[in-house]
Parts: C-alpha cells; structure tokens; sequence
C-alpha cells in the first residue's frame, strides 16, 4: 500500500553562453553534458547543457 | 473442565515440596537447546538469507531481461539473442597464479583487457552497424548483469552448503556480509535505466568538471576511448584528459599518461575522482589528498603511479564523496553542484604549487556516460 521506493526524476540544466539565462526541464533521450541545444529564449545565443540530475519527489 | 480449583502456587513450584510436572516444564526446554539450540538458530538464519537470495535472484532476473530487451531494441535485431547474451553471462575470467607476484600486474592487464576486447567485437558482432555509444552502453549492462549473477551464484552456493551440512559456523560470515552485498546488487539494478538513457553517474564528476575545462579546445583521441587537449592558465599550461564521452566508459588514463609523458613531461598532476564515502561522511563533500586516486581492479593506479615514480611527477587529488549507489546511479543534484568549487580548487591547487611557465596535467577520473568535452 506504502511505497518505500523513492522517486527520482531526472532534469536538465540548459544555460545561455551569452547572457547566463538558466531553464530547467525534464530530461529527454539524446540529453548530454554540455550539448549545444537551442537558441536562447531572451537573447540571440545558444543554450547548452550544464547540468544532468536527479531530484527526490517529496 | 474445571479450573477453578488449579493450585497455582503448586503448579509453578513455589511450595518447597518439587513438583515433577515442573521440573519436566524446566528441564525439557533446557535439554532441547543444549542438544539442538544450534540448529534451531540455523533455520532462523537461513530462513532470513533466503530471504536476501530471493532479492539478488530477483536482481539477476531483471537485469538479464533488460539487457536482452535493450539489445534488441537498440541493435534492431530481428531474432532473439537470448542465448548469445546468457552466453557472453556465463563467461568467467581467471586471474593469473599470484604465489610469484612478480609482473602479475601485466598479467592482470593483459587478461582483462583481453576480456574487455572479446565482449565488445562479439557484442558488435551482433549488429556491425550499432553506433559506439550504444555498444558502450550494452557493454556496461553486460558487465552489470554478469556482476549480478556472478553474486547471485556465489551467496545462493554458499547457502546451500551451509544448509546441506547443517553447518552454523558456514552460515555465520553469510549472514555478516548479506546485507553490505544486497546493498551493492541493488545499487547496481538501479544503474541500469540510466546507463540506457546515458545519464551522467556520480562517479562522472571528474569528467564533468574536465569536460567543461575542455570546451573551445582542439580534442585529440591519445590512448583507446580517451582524449587530450591543451589549454592554459594564468600563465601554466595545462594538459586535460578524461576518457571519450558520452559513451560509458572510463578509458585508458594509464596509457594516455605514457603518451603524454613521452611527448612532454608535465611538472603536476591532478587528479579529480569521485571516491566511496565512509558512514557518517556528507554525501558530495570535497577532499583533497596525495597519490592517485582512481578505482578499479588496480592496473590503471599501478601505470599511473610508475610512471609518475619514474619521472619523479608529484601527484594530488581532489575527490567528491558519495556513496556506491550515487556513485553508479544518475548523479544527484548536490554532487553537481559541486563541479563549480572542485574547478575552483583545482584553480587553487595550480596556484599554490606550481609556478608560472610550467606544465600541468589534469586527469578526470570516471565513467563518462552521458558527458561529453
């Protein structure tokens, strides 16, 4: 009835080269550290993943 | 029947005359346990190994089918490799003759790369076309679910010679060493779902942080699935190396080191690991200390520390704690975070010993699944 399995998400960081903008979001297949991803959403530069990780639901 | 009229005071002998009914009540229990207190402990014991066996069976299982489906979902294969995989399962390595340790080293080398060689061709074998990252990836899932069986076969042996015998002091290192041994197995079925997404582990924190030094920097392969590249530092050169990412493996450092030590002799070396934490140790600590610090089975450590020995290289390392299951799962949140202040004291560590104009070399020690330079 009671789980005691935890639950891990994985996320990712994408970060802009250019103006340092940070977005998280669920990771997907294909994510690795430090792929060049998407143009950044506040200014012309380009996203890349800084980070990969696992987070605990509570 | 009637109880009413029980003498209870006769009953549990406090009267002074003896009752033989309670003498019978004392004496039986105490002849039982002397005579068979050491089974009735063997049953209760292995009852609760059983109990750890039916989870390391359960270990074995799922991770034997997962990497059958994981094969051929990702090798396209249009028949079932079940029998080719249980096969590649059931290898076993032996290790060289130890009574004369003289060169064993070498021996040791030659045997397990030569397994490393064997199981890559033939997993490849299976399907040419499949890219090296997924080939890396089926090769640590193999290696998971052999290490899972080979665990599994060695407690459930022990077991049942323990049981066969009716043997208690068999039992008693079993029952000491069962739940350290469940602890590694299960951490090892939870590496699984990231090593087929390549996520990043948490011993791939030396990677990360070199992989990042190594952004906007020409990468060349020196030794098997390992790069190098060069860069400098507040007037010091700097040479970075890790293994070739994102596929799973932990490359060749060893060899890159001959290499590098050929061609240009560095004054320092770094190395940036993650390292086992001891109970009561906050897990993504940082440590500094001396003399290599890198795992497995020996041989790596060994080529490293000759060489620098040889060419009279001084050694540092910096390593991030955690524990085997952070360790070989998706890395956690504090352990990335960590890869900001490990730069920052590896900046440190260059000013503090090394001077301006000299060389030095910066090992990131891991598996480097899911992180690329």
């Amino acid at each position: 009835m009671f789980s005691k399995e935890k639950i891990i998400l994985a996320y990712t960081i994408e970060k802009c080269n250019k103006c340092n903008l940070e977005r998280k979001r669920k990771f997907k297949q294909g994510d690795y550290l430090f792929a060049l991803t998407l143009k950044c959403d506040s200014c012309d530069g380009i996203t890349m993943i800084d980070k990969i990780f696992g987070e605990t639901i509570k | 029947m009637d109880f009413s009229n029980i003498d209870f005071d006769k009953l549990f002998g406090s009267s002074d005359q003896t009752d033989p009914i309670m003498m019978l009540i004392w004496i039986l229990p105490i002849i039982i346990f002397v005579f068979y207190g050491q089974r009735i402990q063997l049953a209760i014991t292995l009852g609760e190994i059983k109990k750890g066996i039916k989870k390391l069976e359960g270990y074995k299982t799922n991770s034997r089918n997962e990497l059958i489906e994981f094969v051929k979902i990702n090798m396209n294969l249009e028949y079932d490799p079940s029998k080719k995989i249980d096969k590649f399962l059931d290898y076993f390595t032996i290790m060289p003759v130890d009574m004369d340790p003289n060169g064993i080293i070498a021996k040791v080398r030659h045997i397990v790369r030569g397994r490393e060689d064997y199981s890559r061709e033939h997993i490849k074998s299976l399907s040419p076309q499949t890219s090296n990252l997924e080939l890396s990836k089926i090769q640590t899932l193999l290696e998971i679910a052999s290490s899972l069986q080979m665990i599994y076969k060695v407690i459930n042996h022990l077991f049942l010679t323990a049981k066969k015998h009716n043997n208690y002091p068999l039992i008693l290192p079993l029952q000491m060493i069962l739940p350290l041994i469940i602890e590694e197995a299960e951490a090892m079925s939870k590496a699984i779902p990231g090593f087929k997404m390549a996520q990043p582990i948490g011993d791939g924190i030396g990677p990360m942080v070199v992989g990042k030094m190594m952004l906007d920097t020409k990468k060349e392969s020196i030794a098997f699935q390992t790069v190098f590249s060069e860069t400098m530092y507040d007037g010091r050169k700097l040479f970075l190396l890790k293994a070739e990412g994102p596929n799973s493996t932990v490359g060749r450092p060893g060899d890159a080191l001959e290499s590098i030590v050929f061609k240009s002799k560095p004054d320092f070396i770094i190395m940036v690991d993650a390292a086992l934490k001891m109970e009561g140790e906050e897990s993504a600590s940082i440590a500094q200390g001396f003399g290599a610090a890198i795992g497995g089975i020996g041989i790596e450590r060994f080529q490293i520390e000759d060489i620098a020995t040889k060419n009279n290289i001084p050694i540092f390392s910096i390593i991030v704690k955690q524990s085997v299951k952070e360790a070989i799962t998706l890395m956690t949140k504090e352990i990335a975070d960590q890869a900001v202040n490990v730069r920052l004291q590896i900046y440190e560590m260059i000013h503090e010993n090394t001077k301006i104009g000299q060389t030095v070399l910066l090992i990131g020690v891991g598996n480097t699944v899911g992180v690329q330079q």
